[in-house]
């Protein structure tokens, strides 16, 4: 179990560092395509198309490191005037409709992704880009996603603090 | 369902989940699977809610969100923005709330460089609110001011919006551009005067700590070593803009390489600071652009079911005379702008409002001016305005949800006011356009 | 009476949306108590790129899109790119037939109609263009504009430096100098004020806009044989009405153009046919290379072109 536990964190950290690479990639790639046209050359259309598709890369393979760090924002209200016991109750209960959001996307960004290679889809830029590539990122992302919510629907830490406010 | 129905469900659904505590961008996804089942038709529904995700996550025009927030990270972890306001503090002495101050006018200037207020926000923020804050400020003193600049980016030109306004409206792009130079410069005055009035009714909201006097030469020796580099480095960016080297979305990148120079040539770069520079970067960028991607399904949905063409339609079909009609779609989009992202908001009543405004014999270039002014507000109106999520990301904390609209609020009534100037006096759009 | 619903992929105050409203409002006065479209918008009702694959799966009935929008899916659309004939010719000679049935075999979508064709592009510059001995044109120092519909042609045939920029931000690129030339049709120019920046047009015109009507296969097999009837009749007669309209629009833009200075240079002879054939041939290698990775029984590469292609017209 520990083993498996291990290999899981290794998965999601390394998705969020290559997140984290992309990130750098975005300012690689912009300042070599301008240095490239302004010395005269044709910058590579994969600077351009690889920056517009990093995007996608960050943000779906850092959403989930970004769930550990209790990092996507949440407003609390409800949860501030609650008395403790219930905002446990409440605060594990939202955790628990982000695992529902989050396996009903996995499931059908399955599908979608199935239905991409079936119907040999082509993201159409500088290249054909099979789109296949851009939606694998769906089910394994979202998957991760609904096991780290899940973590506070279960575990002892929970998402909400109760102290009112926009939370990170 | 009637257009009513279908916005009580959709925003509805969203406010309960956001009020509930679910993350922002989880609330979205889960109104648009709502929404998808019921006006897409079930499963296809949310498998094309997916489809619109990657579509709306692939487009350039988002890479200067991180870059601006990497070199905004940059500055801030490596000392340099520490040295910069440190010099600034010795130069301005005593002026309460002189860092506010340097926020409009850097602001100011910045919003001839950037087109988005995204961009603008993501950068000033992470620039500086954490210096500010580490400096005393009360946060309303650092948010405020930000988010007010950041939508002057869209009036002030260059804007991407303005230009995409103009070509929707079929009006001239370059008249437009022009006509948001006087009341962008007239918003940032009454930004500056804001400021000056909350140091004035709470004098802690900034902090007024003595500095040591100066003789002028040690004034000098300060400027051309902690400051010039820096504001030099933003010149040089927006010659390169000018002289056409790179495009507004470029410039980001070079925003971010200059500051790592710079960083390296006072041998402040480390490796801890360039992982944290990464890291508190990624944070905001992953937090923005998975709200994006939520989002951007969710101003479809409202235009796919007919909610806001209905509430459009609705709002603009009574007889009025043409200021209260003027108010009524001003009204229109504010509302619209609290729950839809802006082109959504343009594709949407660019249509029917322009060749209204026409009957009513408006000047379609100060009928512009003000529509812009409309979505540079919605960007800040809660309960879904980007930046205040964005600035969320770059405030200490501790930062309520009071404070940040708090912050926000005074900085509306800005805008507002040129709005009502606007409407009193048309000549300040039309004066400058009218000359070439 | 039967609904079906409607996006077009550009938005509403596009001149080709204007088209295809006009032809949603020819149907829905034919069709009264039989079918009627209701339109749900554009791009902000379902993403540009989306709508293709929302017609597919039936979240909408009716899609109008440049096919170039799913070229990934049909590659066949590059017969229309290159096409130098329009949908009048190509519907009586069976062209469009053939592109309806390669349309239902690789998509599940009816091809309705070919609308606002015979409008080509034209290449637009700021200075004045320059020729080499042959009268080639010279793209030497050009800072062009390009997007995936003509990249092939521009950076494999005329090795020009192409800089990919979304349309929203070409304006300011102009304004800028990031770019000095660009691609575009021959209508709309005006409507985006690109002519504030551009002083040349280049003769001759390539390539075909390639904007259809394409209908979820499910939703059109359970019309009623009178509803069907009555819009494949209206979309035949509006592909000839749009054709006339668009070259009435054309040759007005073209004299506002003229008026506000615009310059026309004219590639001659040798140089004219190879530019020509040069845009034709490299759009047709990559539907040719496409169309042999995922082949089908309907129709071959040969008989597209035969359809979509008349030397004679050239001349
Ligand atoms: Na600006
Ligand atoms: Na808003």
């Amino acid at each position: 179990m520990r083993a498996v536990i291990r290999a899981y964190d290794a998965l999601l950290y390394t998705m969020a560092f290559i997140a984290a690479l992309t990130l750098v990639w975005l300012m690689v790639s912009v300042v070599v395509s301008v240095l490239m046209r302004n010395l005269g050359m044709q910058p590579f259309a994969w600077l351009f198309t690889s920056a517009e598709y990093g995007i996608l890369y960050m943000t779906m393979l850092g959403a989930p490191w970004l769930v550990r760090e209790k990092g996507h924002v949440h407003i609390e209200l409800v949860t501030a005037a609650l008395p403790p016991s219930l905002r446990r109750f409440v605060s594990r209960f939202v955790a628990a409709l982000c695992v529902f959001v989050c396996v009903i996307l996995a499931w059908y960004g399955l599908q979608l992704f199935l239905t991409n290679i079936e119907r040999n889809n082509f993201d159409v830029r500088a290249y054909y880009y099979p789109r296949w590539l851009l939606t694998v990122t769906f089910p394994i992302a979202f998957s991760v996603m609904a096991i780290e919510f899940s973590r506070f629907v279960f575990g002892s830490d929970l998402m909400h603090s109760g102290e009112a406010g926009i939370h990170e | 369902m009637e257009w009513f129905e279908a916005l009580g469900l959709l925003v509805g659904s969203i406010m309960v989940l956001m009020a509930l505590g679910m993350p922002v961008a989880l609330a979205f996804l889960a109104a648009n699977i709502i929404g998808a089942w019921v006006f897409m038709g079930g499963e296809r529904g949310v498998v094309a809610l997916l489809n619109n995700g990657w579509g709306a996550l692939t487009i350039f025009a988002l890479v200067p969100i991180p870059l601006f927030l990497l070199m905004g990270e940059i500055f801030f972890q490596t000392g340099l923005g520490s040295r910069m306001f440190s010099a600034i503090d010795k130069l301005l002495g005593r002026l309460p709330g002189r860092l506010s101050y340097v926020t409009v006018i850097g602001g100011t200037g910045f919003s001839t460089l950037s087109g988005s207020s995204m961009g603008s926000t993501a950068l000033l923020g992470s620039l500086m609110v954490p210096e500010m804050n580490l400096r005393g400020y009360k946060s309303h003193m650092s948010i405020g001011p930000i988010l007010g600049t950041g939508g002057l980016a869209i009036i002030i030109p260059p804007s991407a919006l303005a230009v995409l306004l103009a070509t929707l409206a079929k009006i001239d792009v370059g008249a437009l551009l022009i006509a948001g130079v006087i009341p962008g410069l007239i918003l940032a005055g009454f930004y500056i005067a804001t400021i000056y009035i909350q140091t004035r009714i709470d004098p802690d909201a900034a902090p007024a700590y003595d500095v040591d006097p100066m003789s002028a030469g040690e004034k000098i020796a300060v400027l051309m070593r902690d400051v010039v580099p820096m504001i030099g480095l933003m010149v040089v960016i927006v010659i390169m803009m000018i002289n056409g080297i790179v495009t507004p979305s470029e410039a980001a990148a070079f925003g971010a390489l200059g500051v790592l120079i710079l960083a390296a040539c006072y041998r402040c770069l480390t490796w801890d600071s360039i992982k944290k520079s990464v890291r508190g970067a990624l944070r905001v960028t992953l937090m923005a652009y998975l709200i994006v991607f939520g989002s951007a399904t969710f101003s479809q949905l409202l235009a796919f079911s007919g909610a806001s063409r209905g509430l459009i339609n609705w709002a603009t079909g009574f007889d009025l005379d043409p200021t209260l009609m003027l108010l009524v779609m001003f009204g229109v989009l504010l509302v619209l702008g609290m729950f839809m992202e802006q082109i959504s908001i343009m594709l949407l009543t660019v249509p029917i409002f322009f060749p209204l405004a026409a009957t009513l014999g408006f000047d379609p270039i100060w009928f512009g001016l003000i529509m812009l002014l409309a979505l540079e507000i919605s960007f800040t109106t809660p309960p879904f305005g980007l930046l205040l999520f964005v600035m969320k990301g770059v405030a200490p904390p501790n930062t309520t949800m009071r404070e940040i609209y708090r912050a926000a609020f005074p900085f509306i009534l800005c805008s507002l006011l040129v709005v009502a100037l606007l409407i009193i006096f048309p000549i300040l759009a039309t004066w400058l356009p009218g000359l070439g | 009476e039967e609904t079906i619903t409607a996006v077009h992929a550009f938005p509403e105050t596009l001149i080709y949306t204007q088209s295809f409203l006009s032809f949603v409002d020819k149907v829905n006065e034919a069709g009264a108590g039989v079918i009627q479209i209701e339109v749900r918008g554009g791009p902000e009702a379902i993403g540009m790129m989306q709508q293709p694959d929302a017609v597919r799966d039936g979240i909408v009935d009716m899609v109008y899109t440049p096919g170039s929008f799913y070229g990934g899916a049909l590659p066949e659309k590059d017969a229309l790119v290159a096409s130098n004939l329009t949908a009048i010719e190509t519907r009586q000679n069976g062209g469009l037939d053939l592109i309806d049935r390669i349309h239902q075999e690789r998509m599940g979508v009816k091809y309705l109609g070919w609308f606002d064709s015979g409008v080509c592009y034209n290449l637009w510059t700021r200075d004045e263009p320059s020729f080499d001995a042959d009268g080639n044109l010279e793209v030497e120092g050009l800072r062009l504009r390009g997007n995936a519909v003509y990249n092939a042609f521009f950076t494999n045939y005329l090795q020009a430096q192409v800089i990919d920029l979304p349309t929203g931000e070409v304006y300011s690129a102009l304004q800028n100098g990031v770019v000095d030339a660009t691609g575009w049709t021959q209508i709309g120019l005006i409507d985006l004020k690109w002519n504030e920046f551009l002083n040349y047009r280049i003769e001759p015109c390539f390539f075909s806009t390639d904007l259809g009507v394409i209908v979820n296969l499910d939703t059109w097999n359970g019309l009623s044989d009178e509803a069907k009837g009555i819009l494949q009749n209206t979309a035949m007669q509006h592909e000839i009405d749009s054709v006339n309209a668009l070259r009435t629009k054309r040759d007005e833009d073209f004299a506002a153009l003229d008026a506000a200075g615009m310059t026309v240079v004219e590639l001659e002879g040798e140089a004219k046919a190879n530019y020509l054939a040069a845009a034709r041939e490299t759009t047709w290698a990559r539907m040719k290379e496409l169309m042999e990775a995922t082949p089908t029984a309907v129709a071959g590469y040969d008989d597209l072109i035969a359809k979509f292609y008349d030397p004679a017209a050239d001349n």
